[in-house]
Parts: C-alpha cells; sequence; structure tokens
C-alpha cells in the first residue's frame, strides 16, 4: 500500500473533532455545523488508549540498513578521528516518508561503491600515517601476532560486534599476498584495513532474525539495540561504553537503556539529532536552496540564510536539553537571533553576530517556529507567500494529515484579477473550482492565518501590491483563526499532534515508513511520552523502550515481482 | 543472476599475466601509431535530460523531412542544424503514473519505458535503461574503464516529499541499472574529473599495476566472501538490497581488472573551476562529457540538466518564479514567456555540447560528433497537462551512419521505446527486437526516406 493511500486512509480513519472536519471539507460535503474551539489538552491521559487494549503490537522490520552520507562521516569521525567528511564526494541520498536515512531508499549504486572504495584508501592511509590503528609493532619475521590484534580491535568497532577468530583469519589473508609481492607486512594489514571499511558488515547496519521467513517478533540482539540508539542519538557508531554494555548484556532493562538514553543526549554528538531530524522535519534544510526574488525580497541574503538556520537549530537544540514540553516548539516564548536576524524580525538587537537567546515575552508573533524566518521562508514560492504550502506543512509535519495531491491540471494560483486583490482573495477565487474547493478548505486557513509574515519571514501589513494584510483564516466550520497567535493555539490543541509528532520521529529513530500496521506503537508511544512529561526526551524514551524500537521479524514471504 | 562468468573471467585473468600487458601497450601507442592500424571509430551516446517539459508551439519545426526551419526555441540550433534531427510524436505511455506523479513517473520511465511502482519508499521498481542496455554491452567487451557516466547538476530535493507519493529516486534518476537499481548521478564537476583522471597511475611499471591490480581484486574477494556469508542470513527483502551490494562489487572490480586510464588523444586536461553557478557548472560538465568521449574513458553518458519537477528559479535569465510553477502555465501568456525562454536556455546549453563534439576529433581524427548520438527530451511535453505524448526530441550527430541528420521527422503516436530500439542498435548491442513496455520495432525514418 502506498502511504499516499495510507495517509488517505487514515484521513477517513481520524477520530479527532478537527479531523473530521478535514474528511468532511475533502469530500465536499457541507460541513458539520457544531465545532468548539480547542479545550484546554488533558494534563494525565492515560497510557492505555482506546482501541489499541488487546492488539498484540508487530514491531515490524527494517530493511538492511545502508549507512546515509551523515552516519558515514559521523561513523569514521568516530572510528579514526578523521573529520575530513569524506561522505560530502558520495552521491546525495534520496529520501523516504521524510527523512533521508530511509532504509528502503538507501540504494547502493555502482557509483557509490566507487568511491566507498576509495575513501577506504584515503582514511586508512591518513590514519595509518597518524598512528590510531596501530596499537603494536608489526614484525617483519613475525607479523601475524600484531596484525591479528590490530585487526581483531579494528574490525570489532567498526562492524560494531564481536568478530570471530573465522572473521579474523580471512582479514588475515593480505599479508601472505604482501609478501608474495615482496611488499610489508604493514601493506598487508592496510589492505585488510580497507576490506573492513568496504564490507557489508561496516557499510550496512546488519540486523538478522533467527527465522528470516517468520512473522513472529524477536528482540534484536545486544549490538543491533546498541547500533540502533547509537544511529538514532547521534547519527554514529557505540562508542566504546555502549558496546562494552552490549557485550556484557546490560541493555535489557529499561533503567539501563533510559541511563544510555540520557549519557547520549547529555554527549554533544546528539547534535545529529538537530541536522538531521529537525533538519528534516521542520524542513530547515531547505533554506539552504531557498531562492526568493532578488528584486523583490533582496534583503534576504547568506547571512540572514544562516542566522535562520542557527535559530531553529538553536531552539530546537534548546527542546533537546531544556526542560519543555516538545509540543511547545509552536509557541516558544524566547528564540535565538543575532542582530541581522533580530533587525529582520524588528526585535531589539542582542549586540552580538552570534546569536543570542532573546525572550519574547513582548514580541508574541514571533514565538514558536511560526515565527521562524526559516519554516517561513522555505514554505513560499520566490515571490509571494504560499497559504497552501504553509498549510499543508502543517497538516503534514504537525497533524499528520496532508490532503491527497492536486488533481492534474488544476495547480496553480490564478494572477490576479485586479492589482490590489489580497492572497486570500485570490485563493478565494482559487478556491471556487469545485475540484479544489474540498481540500483548500483546511489548508488555505492555517497558511492564510500566517499572512502577516512575507516570504522572508518579515513581518508586514501589506501585501507587495499595497493591499492591507488579511491574515484571517475561515475554518470549515465557521469559526476564524485571526492571524498567527489563534493558529498556534489552534495547532497547539489538535489532540493529532503528539501522535504526529511521534510518527515522525518514530520514522527516523527506525529508518523506516510507519504504516497503519504501526497506528498503536504511535498512539500507545505518544501516550507514554505525554504521560512522562511531554517532553523530546520524553518522546524520545517512550520510543526507545518500545517494542518497535527493541524488536523486529522476518520476512513473510518473497516480495512481488 | 549467474555470477560464474565473472569468476570464471577473473581466473582466467589470473593466469594470464603475460597477455594482460598486450592490451595496455596498445592502448599506449601514439595517436598517429594507432592510426596505422585503423579500428573503426567507437560510437558514443550522450542523453541531455531537461524537466517539465517543453512549451512545444515555439518548439515544433512547420516544415517535414528536409524542409524544416529552426523555431524560436530551436534557434540556438542554427550552427549546428546540419547535424540536427527533430523527431515530433513519439510517446512514452509507460511514463503515465498512477493517479498524480507524472514528473517522477515520467521521469523513471523516461529511457526505460518501465511503468514505476508508485511507492514512498519499500518496493522500489523501474525497469533497466536503454543506456544501461548499451553499458553492459559495452561492458562485456572491456571497451571502456567506465561502463557508463551518469551527471548532473542538482542534488536531490532536500526535504518533503518528492512528487505525489513516488520516492525521489524516481524523479532524480533516469538512468536504471535494473528494476531496483537507479544509477545515482555526480553532480560536483571536480568530483566527476577527479574519477576520471585521478587513479589513472600515470607512469607506473608493469609490475605496479599487476601489484595493485591484485591488491584491489584481494580486497574485492574479502568483501565478496563476507557479503556471501551474510547473505544466508537474510531475509528477502534484505537480500535484495545485499544484491545492489553485489551488482556493485561487481563494477568495482571490473574498474580494477581494466587496464590504464585516459588515451593519449586527449592531451591534457584542464580540471572544472568549483563555481556553483548553474551556467558554470552546466558548462563544465558538458566539457567533461566531451573529455570522458575524447579520451575514451566511457561511451555513454546520462546527463540531467535538473531532477524532475524541478523549481529552479532561472534569475539570471531574468525570471522570478521557479521553472516548475511556471510549466502549471494555465495558459496565461506571461507563463508561455518565461517557458519559452528557459527551454531556449536549455537548447543553448545542449547545443554547446554538440558543437563541442563537432570541434573536438577522436584517436582517428574524426569529428566525435559524426560517430555520437546526442540525445534531449523531457519527461513530458506540456507541464500543464502533464502530457505523455508528442514529446520533444533531439537527435543530433550521425551515430556513425545510423541517422540521417537536418531533417523534421513526424512520428505520431509512435512507443519512444522504438527510438531506443535503433539507438542501442546503433551502438552496437546485438538481438535488441522488443524494449520496455511497447517497444516493438525499430523507429522508421532515422534513415531518411
Amino acid at each position: 500500500m502506498t502511504s499516499r493511500l495510507h495517509e488517505r486512509r487514515r484521513w477517513l480513519g481520524l477520530a479527532g473533532t478537527g479531523c473530521l472536519l478535514l474528511l468532511a471539507g475533502c469530500k465536499g460535503d457541507s460541513p458539520p455545523s457544531a465545532r468548539v474551539l480547542p479545550e484546554t489538552p488533558q494534563d494525565d491521559p492515560p497510557v492505555q488508549v482506546a482501541g489499541c487494549e488487546n492488539t498484540s503490537i508487530d514491531p515490524g522490520r527494517v530493511t538492511l540498513h545502508r549507512l546515509n552520507r551523515a552516519e558515514y562521516d559521523a561513523t569514521v569521525r568516530d572510528l579514526l578521528g578523521d573529520t575530513t567528511r569524506p561522505a560530502r564526494a558520495f552521491p546525495v541520498d534520496d529520501h523516504g516518508y521524510g527523512f533521508d536515512n530511509n532504509a528502503d531508499v538507501l540504494s547502493l549504486s555502482p557509483l557509490l561503491m566507487e568511491k566507498y572504495a576509495s575513501a577506504a584508501e584515503t582514511l586508512i592511509e591518513s590514519a595509518w600515517t597518524r598512528g590510531t590503528l596501530r596499537t603494536c609493532a608489526l614484525d617483519a619475521a613475525n607479523p601475524e601476532p600484531c596484525a591479528r590484534d590490530i585487526l581483531s580491535r579494528f574490525a570489532r568497532r567498526a562492524w560494531r560486534r564481536p568478530v570471530t577468530p573465522e572473521e579474523v583469519d580471512r582479514l588475515l589473508r593480505p599479508l601472505a599476498l604482501a609478501k608474495q609481492h615482496g611488499d610489508t607486512p604493514e601493506a598487508g594489514v592496510k589492505l585488510a584495513l580497507r576490506a573492513v571499511l568496504i564490507s557489508p558488515h561496516f557499510l550496512f547496519r546488519v540486523e538478522t532474525d533467527p527465522k528470516p521467513a517468520s512473522k513472529t517478533p524477536h528482540k534484536v540482539n545486544a549490538f543491533e539495540l546498541a547500533s540502533r540508539l547509537s544511529y538514532f542519538l547521534w547519527s554514529s557508531m557505540p562508542d566504546e561504553a555502549l558496546l562494552q554494555a552490549a557485550e556484557q548484556d546490560k541493555l535489557r532493562t529499561p533503567q539501563e537503556l533510559e541511563a544510555q538514553v540520557r549519557r547520549m543526549l547529555a554527549d554533544p554528538k546528539a547534535q545529529a539529532l538537530v541536522s538531521n531530524f529537525a533538519g528534516q522535519w521542520l524542513f530547515t534544510r531547505a533554506l539552504d536552496s531557498a531562492e526568493p526574488d532578488p528584486t523583490l525580497y533582496g534583503a534576504f541574503n547568506d547571512t540572514l540564510r544562516r542566522a535562520m538556520r542557527q535559530e531553529t537549530e538553536l531552539v530546537f537544540q534548546e527542546f533537546l536539553t531544556g526542560d519543555h514540553k516538545l509540543k511547545d516548539l509552536l509557541d516558544a516564548p524566547f528564540t535565538f537571533v543575532n542582530d541581522a536576524l533580530a533587525a529582520h524580525y524588528g526585535l531589539p538587537l542582542p549586540g552580538s553576530t552570534t546569536p543570542q537567546r532573546v525572550d519574547l515575552s513582548e514580541h508574541p508573533e514571533r514565538r514558536g517556529i511560526f515565527g521562524h524566518g526559516s519554516l517561513l521562508t522555505v514554505t513560499s514560492n520566490s515571490d509571494r507567500t504560499s497559504p497552501v504550502q504553509r498549510g499543508v506543512w502543517v497538516l503534514e509535519q504537525l497533524l499528520c494529515s496532508a490532503p491527497p495531491p492536486p488533481p492534474p491540471n488544476v495547480e496553480g494560483l490564478p494572477p490576479p484579477v485586479n492589482p490590489t486583490m489580497t492572497m486570500k482573495e485570490r485563493m478565494a477565487l482559487h478556491r471556487s473550482l469545485p475540484q479544489c474547493q474540498g481540500c483548500h478548505r483546511m489548508m488555505d486557513p492555517l497558511g492564510l492565518a500566517l499572512e502577516n509574515y512575507d516570504p522572508i519571514g518579515r513581518w508586514r501589513l501589506k501585501e507587495v501590491s499595497g493591499a492591507p494584510v488579511d491574515a484571517t483564516g475561515d475554518l470549515p466550520d465557521g469559526n476564524v483563526l485571526n492571524g498567527g497567535a489563534d493558529m498556534r493555539r489552534f495547532v497547539k490543541a489538535d489532540p493529532k499532534l503528539p501522535e504526529c509528532m511521534t510518527e515522525h520521529l518514530l520514522t527516523y529513530a527506525l529508518g523506516r515508513g510507519t504504516s497503519e500496521a504501526d497506528a498503536c506503537a504511535v498512539r500507545l508511544i505518544a501516550a507514554s511520552a505525554e504521560a512522562r512529561g511531554g517532553r523530546l526526551s520524553d518522546y524520545i524514551l517512550a520510543i526507545v523502550l518500545s517494542d518497535h524500537f527493541t524488536s523486529r521479524r522476518g520476512d513473510t514471504e518473497a516480495p512481488s515481482p | 543472476m549467474s555470477r560464474k562468468p565473472s569468476l570464471s573471467r577473473r581466473t582466467v585473468l589470473r593466469g594470464a599475466g603475460a597477455l594482460l600487458a598486450l592490451p595496455l601497450l596498445e592502448r599506449m601507442l601514439p595517436g598517429s601509431a594507432r592510426a596505422a592500424a585503423p579500428a573503426p571509430s567507437p560510437r558514443r551516446l550522450a542523453v541531455f535530460y531537461v524537466p517539465n517539459g517543453i512549451h512545444m508551439p515555439k518548439w515544433t519545426p512547420t516544415g517535414t523531412g528536409a524542409a524544416w526551419e529552426l523555431t524560436p526555441t530551436l534557434q540556438p540550433l542554427a550552427p549546428v542544424k546540419s547535424d540536427v534531427l527533430v523527431i515530433s510524436g513519439l510517446a512514452n505511455d509507460a511514463g503515465r503514473p498512477d493517479g498524480d506523479g507524472h514528473h517522477a513517473a515520467g521521469t523513471a520511465a523516461l529511457l526505460s519505458c518501465t511503468k514505476a511502482f508508485k511507492t514512498e519508499g519499500t518496493d522500489l521498481r523501474a525497469g533497466i535503461s536503454m543506456d544501461q542496455v548499451i553499458a553492459n554491452h559495452l561492458a562485456r567487451q572491456k571497451a571502456t574503464r567506465f561502463a557508463s557516466l551518469e551527471l548532473g547538476i542538482d542534488e536531490g530535493r532536500g526535504i518533503g516529499n518528492c512528487d505525489s507519493g513516488y520516492a525521489c529516486p524516481y524523479a532524480n534518476n533516469i538512468a536504471w541499472a535494473g528494476p531496483h537499481t537507479p544509477m545515482a548521478k555526480e553532480v560536483v564537476p571536480q568530483a566527476v574529473f577527479d574519477r576520471l583522471f585521478g587513479g589513472t597511475h600515470s607512469g607506473e611499471t608493469q609490475a605496479q599495476a599487476a601489484r595493485r591490480r591484485a591488491y584491489g581484486l584481494s580486497i574485492i574477494d574479502s568483501v565478496r566472501e563476507d557479503a556471501t556469508a551474510l547473505q544466508r542470513k537474510l531475509g528477502t527483502t534484505d537480500r535484495r538490497k545485499l544484491d545492489e551490494y553485489f551488482t556493485s562489487v561487481r563494477d568495482l572490480e571490473k574498474q580494477v581488472d581494466a587496464l590504464g586510464g585516459p588515451t593519449s588523444a586527449c592531451g591534457t586536461p584542464i580540471a572544472p573551476g568549483g563555481d556553483e553557478d548553474p551556467r558554470a557548472k552546466t558548462k563544465a560538465m558538458m566539457d567533461l562529457i566531451v573529455l570522458a568521449f575524447q579520451c575514451d574513458l566511457t561511451r555513454v553518458v546520462t546527463f540531467m540538466l535538473a531532477n524532475a519537477r524541478s523549481n529552479k528559479v532561472y534569475g539570471f535569465l531574468g525570471l522570478s518564479g521557479g521553472h516548475h510553477a511556471y510549466s502549471h502555465h494555465q495558459h496565461v501568456q506571461s507563463n508561455f514567456d518565461a517557458l519559452a525562454r528557459i527551454d531556449r536556455w536549455e537548447v543553448e546549453q545542449y547545443t554547446y555540447l554538440v558543437r563541442r563534439l563537432k570541434e573536438v576529433k577522436d584517436g582517428q581524427g574524426v569529428p566525435l560528433l559524426d560517430n555520437s548520438l546526442v540525445y534531449f527530451t523531457s519527461e513530458i511535453e506540456d507541464g500543464n497537462g502533464h502530457i505523455h505524448k508528442n514529446l520533444p526530441v533531439l537527435l543530433a550527430g550521425k551515430g556513425g551512419g545510423a541517422v540521417v541528420t537536418d531533417r523534421h521527422l513526424r512520428a505520431p503516436g509512435v512507443p519512444i521505446a522504438n527510438l531506443y530500439i535503433s539507438l542501442m542498435r546503433a551502438m552496437g548491442v546485438p538481438n535488441v527486437n522488443t524494449f520496455g513496455a511497447d517497444g516493438t520495432r525499430e523507429l522508421s525514418g532515422l534513415l531518411g526516406g
């Protein structure tokens, strides 16, 4: 089943109050008349979830996972102390379900293999020169004991598991080959080290099933679990402490897992969650390729681009370590700006070219991610705002209720009939086409409520045409979102929000797309995270402790040809 | 999938150290010495892909046959008009998606004529592309160091969906080694240059070369054993992933095994600059294609001027909107004008490649273009209606006599797969009688008449 079908069905199956409206709207039916704006969410939701009490949960399976570029770079950094980021020369990883760590779409092309081989040669030469790998002196007359030591230590770390004596024996073979060619034992060891780095055990995160053709779930082994943890939180290999915990089989208890998670989140390597998870969930990465029209939005430049990216990254970083509820991302009363970005936003200058934390009590319009230039820019067209893109972003990334894509031949906003039409009026015109009406009734109001932010995130009261901004969004039920603050409240109170944040984080944590089969797991994890306190760390812990993270199963049968 | 032939070939190679030296020596001869024993000039194929279709009213020539005139969009072709064949009317039915997703589905089917399976992740499935059929054929003959090159100038889209439920690999790759394996492309000119010319080990002795080869092959043997042992423990889906690994290792092996580097015909190549401007980057890639052909490092290249559904802003053409947005023109004149400007720029880049191939001579002193086929197309015709018929098609070069140029050929409704059968045959692939979903015969009319 494709994800769109899945989303479509999710759409049909949504139980929350707002969602029925979405459904009604998208089918073009007349909306129900009664709709109360969000109540305060329950403080202490039960961890049991209605409809999932007696369901046995299938943890699913993750396809053999190739390291993506970020993971490769972080892994060789931790394995060899190499910070040259060789993966920058690799072809770009494709992404699926919103993330470029999706095991199903991470393919291995011949080009990439060639890059792996040449990177391995460079990495090993350089590490050898630096002496990183030489744990002993290779005796020319009897090199084998030392070679064995070097190779078994290295392979254990590179393959993230203990290596068997047979595997080490095989790795030792190039020693004889080097001798045959009149070369030093050193040359043979370096060859073997290169082979370690292009072995499938290094390039893939290998997880095996005792019965590959059985759907019965089983716990992943301790080393597989250690790698799941380290690639989730660090995009990198397990460190010595984690590897030893696995060797001592200590990762079995929730207490030990929680202790590891907390230790790992406190490590600077957890920055990977900011650049790799948040960068894709919050679309921050798209800022690199944003090209606002220079004639209309010449104020945008690379200084601002950098400051905007840093702002979102620093806010997310604060959520990673600080004591904030994850859903407060929508209206956090603080942010990080430098002088350039503060001026752009109309905030008091912090007096620094590096980002400083500033309080937003006096500037509610900048609260939360909907005040961030990064998000506002990447969801705009180059020459105008796009309430549709902004609305779809909210529905997809925060509420997991994306509408189906537009039918062919109707995409695009008509040009203004007269030059002073507001965006809202133009969109109303667009919506008058019957085939567009259904879905746009939900997307548009969310985006229109943000019309006070121009395509590069500046506050505005007038559109480019001179028309006064109309930042009201008419919800299908007749309620009106009056500007950004209203819209933030509305989205934050949607019961879908915790589950949707879980869905994105789980998709990233596992490196696989979620489907209907995961619905109960998602709901249980979300409920558990909220019950723990609703912080980002609570979500992470709830995921790590779930069966989805600690178990897997085999394939049923051969997939369709 | 049989791996035995490759192993036995290796075994033969290992026992034939003396034989290995021969082709190496031959390739090191200066061009003049080689001319004394002339071999037929090799044929070469370059594919030039542009996204989002073409505004056809300003593209399609009015005349047919030899009586054709350049249209506004084709005007840049003026200096090479006699080397170009315009083909109108070809259709690629396999490019039609399930529901929406015309760009990704059209692009996945562009050279494969196989309908892509709609998925955002699991079960990625398209078909082998015609350039890879040719590359496989040439690889079997060990013709060049690289069986094919896959180039572009855009990285994949950073975030979000690629195209209405179709996974990004469909939108970002026109070359497919097989149903599940898109051929990733290089987008950094310097990296392409390093790859072509970095590992040539010029000046090494025969013994050094033999040692390098033996070392390289020993690594390959080692990791292949790892993979074979692992394969036994895996389920079906994982095995398919590991198949990609085996395929890639086999390709790597071919390269390690391949002999020598660039031929003397190519002189001293100059590395491209690190410019990020799409104009400079495109030109650098065109130069690298010419260089790769000239040095006979490969005979098959595919190039993507942008990824499918690209919404690139062509600021340097005085445009402020994105390409994809303009392509949904809604019959608004200003959008048509913008599209025509982009289309023309695309034709200019293609013309540059054709012109350079005409100027540069191969080892036998023949213009590269004479024996090349330079193919221009897009995944759809019109961007508003997402039409998969009447695709924009240009073919430049005579392909060593496979094509008669300076004409406008009309082939309304004919499957584009038939053109590919012709191209594959022109490139020497034997026994191609069908291709993709609907290719059943050669495209008639390529030789006139």
